[in-house]
């Protein structure tokens, strides 16, 4: 633990390094998504509100449609082959209550993770998503390790 | 299943089941419809993006050809006819001025698109941000023979120190872009009201202008990028349509929201408020958050 880089990952940007980073973040109905790639040892992690981008506004990471590719690409340009990497998903808990289905966000979060990932043939080594709780994650880039713990409070992220 | 039920629970299950099917089909068809409307709007965006790269020839190309033309004009200048030099100065002024901002939009979109884009927090001396950049934006106004006016709120006294904490670097982008917006849609020689407030511990920003204002319609796309509510050619407003799009990604990254009031034909006027920033000003200290992971589950 000599030589960490320290990064607090905001909502809508995303974290790539090849020198060893501890990223954290706290996600609500927000979902990150960590990639690792163990051949080289090195990661990167975004975060992202919405699923998809519906035209309005910068098409910024933001949206996970966005953020996941973009993500992916970083890595690619940091050197990584696209059969070593593998992915961790964490994030998209109701923290609001609701019933209407279409307002789900956290779940729909989800879901476009899911099923990014499957398209583009990334293994899910790990997950921690959905249920009623905000979380607070620590990515180690080098390791691809993640601290993860619940937080009670309710956010709005 | 070899369950007996009657024919009444048997219709009565159907029934259930047709219902359960019409709202899925119901369900889908709304998702679809909202699917055509988001399809348009990337149709729309897509036309707009190649739109902007012809109209760099315009925004950028143009002002750098006339930048190069006036300093030859001037270097060419005899001693006797220096008093000539000055309008052309002015008028590079200019040019760069506007290239010198529109880089700095087009380059704040391109960090935002990508994802790398951070609050970087200090105690602002607010009163003197929004003078130095009206400042800046002084030879515009006077262009247009535009008058700025700048008032308080009571809560915040006028003779005093107002600091905030907030992204400087960020919050002076947005006003820029309220400010320089306001200039371009003022009539000439009109008036541009700026009030300064702060309203529950947070900042309130309004600039109001008395000039060709924005239909209710169009509240909603001013914020999409490369969207231009006047695009023509002979469009006299210059500008690619990012600024309101970028000033709005960096309103969510602050956490703050920007209200607008306009009609057209009665100005606009748009209130930014931001709430002061809670981070120490140092930025992110990671070592008073340590003891978080004392239980923590590994992944």
């Amino acid at each position: 633990m000599d030589s960490y880089q320290q990064h607090f990952l905001y909502p809508s940007t995303l974290y790539a390094s090849n020198s060893p980073s501890l990223v954290t973040t706290i996600l609500g109905s927000c979902v990150a998504v960590c990639l690792f790639d163990p051949e080289l040892k090195i990661g990167g992690i975004n975060h992202y509100m919405l699923p998809l981008w519906n035209g309005h506004g910068l098409a910024s990471p933001k949206y996970g449609s966005i953020a996941n590719e973009k993500l992916l690409e970083k890595l690619y340009h940091l050197g990584s082959k696209h059969e070593n990497i593998i992915a961790k998903v964490f994030g998209g808990g109701e923290i609001i209550d609701n019933t209407i289905k279409q307002f789900n966000i956290g779940e729909r979060n989800i879901i476009i993770a899911f099923e990014m990932l499957q398209r583009l043939n990334v293994p899910v080594l790990a997950k921690s998503v959905g249920g009623k709780f905000g979380r607070r994650i620590e990515y180690n880039t080098a390791t691809g390790e993640v601290k993860h713990r619940f937080i009670e409070r309710t956010i709005s992220l | 299943m070899d369950k007996q039920i009657s024919d009444e629970e048997l219709l009565a299950e159907l029934k259930q089941r047709f219902e359960e099917n019409k709202r899925a089909l119901l369900d889908l068809q709304s998702l679809n419809e909202e699917l055509i409307i988001v399809n348009k709007k990337l149709e729309d965006s897509e036309s707009l993006k190649s739109h902007f790269v012809s109209n760099i020839t315009n925004e950028i190309i143009n002002p750098f050809t006339s930048i190069l033309g006036l300093s030859k004009a001037i270097l060419s200048v005899d001693k006797e006819n220096w008093k000539r030099v000055f309008s052309m100065i002015a008028l590079i002024h200019s040019e760069a001025f506007s290239l010198d901002f529109q880089f700095r939009n087009i380059f704040v979109a391109a960090k935002i698109e990508a994802g790398d884009i951070y609050p970087e927090i200090f105690t602002v001396d607010i009163k003197n941000l929004i003078d130095s950049v009206i400042e800046s934006f002084k030879y515009e106004a006077k262009k247009k023979h535009v008058t700025i006016n700048v008032t308080h709120c009571e809560s915040v006294n006028k003779d005093k120190l107002f600091v905030f904490k907030t992204d400087p670097e960020k919050f002076k982008l947005i006003f820029a872009n309220l400010l320089r917006n306001a200039i371009n849609f003022s009539y000439e020689s009109g008036k541009i009201d700026i009030n300064l407030c702060l309203v529950d511990g947070s900042l309130s920003l309004c600039v109001k202008d008395y000039g060709i204002g924005i239909s209710k319609e169009n509240h909603a796309i001013i914020f999409d990028r490369f969207n231009r509510l006047d695009s023509g050619i002979n469009s006299i407003n210059r500008g690619h349509g990012l600024g309101l799009s970028v000033s709005k990604a960096i309103i969510d990254l602050l956490k703050g929201r920007i209200e607008i009031e306009s009609e057209t034909g009665k100005g606009a006027s748009f209130t930014l408020i931001i709430p002061e920033s809670i981070e120490a000003s140092e930025g992110f200290a990671s070592d008073a958050n340590e003891a978080f992971f004392n239980d923590f589950d590994k992944f």
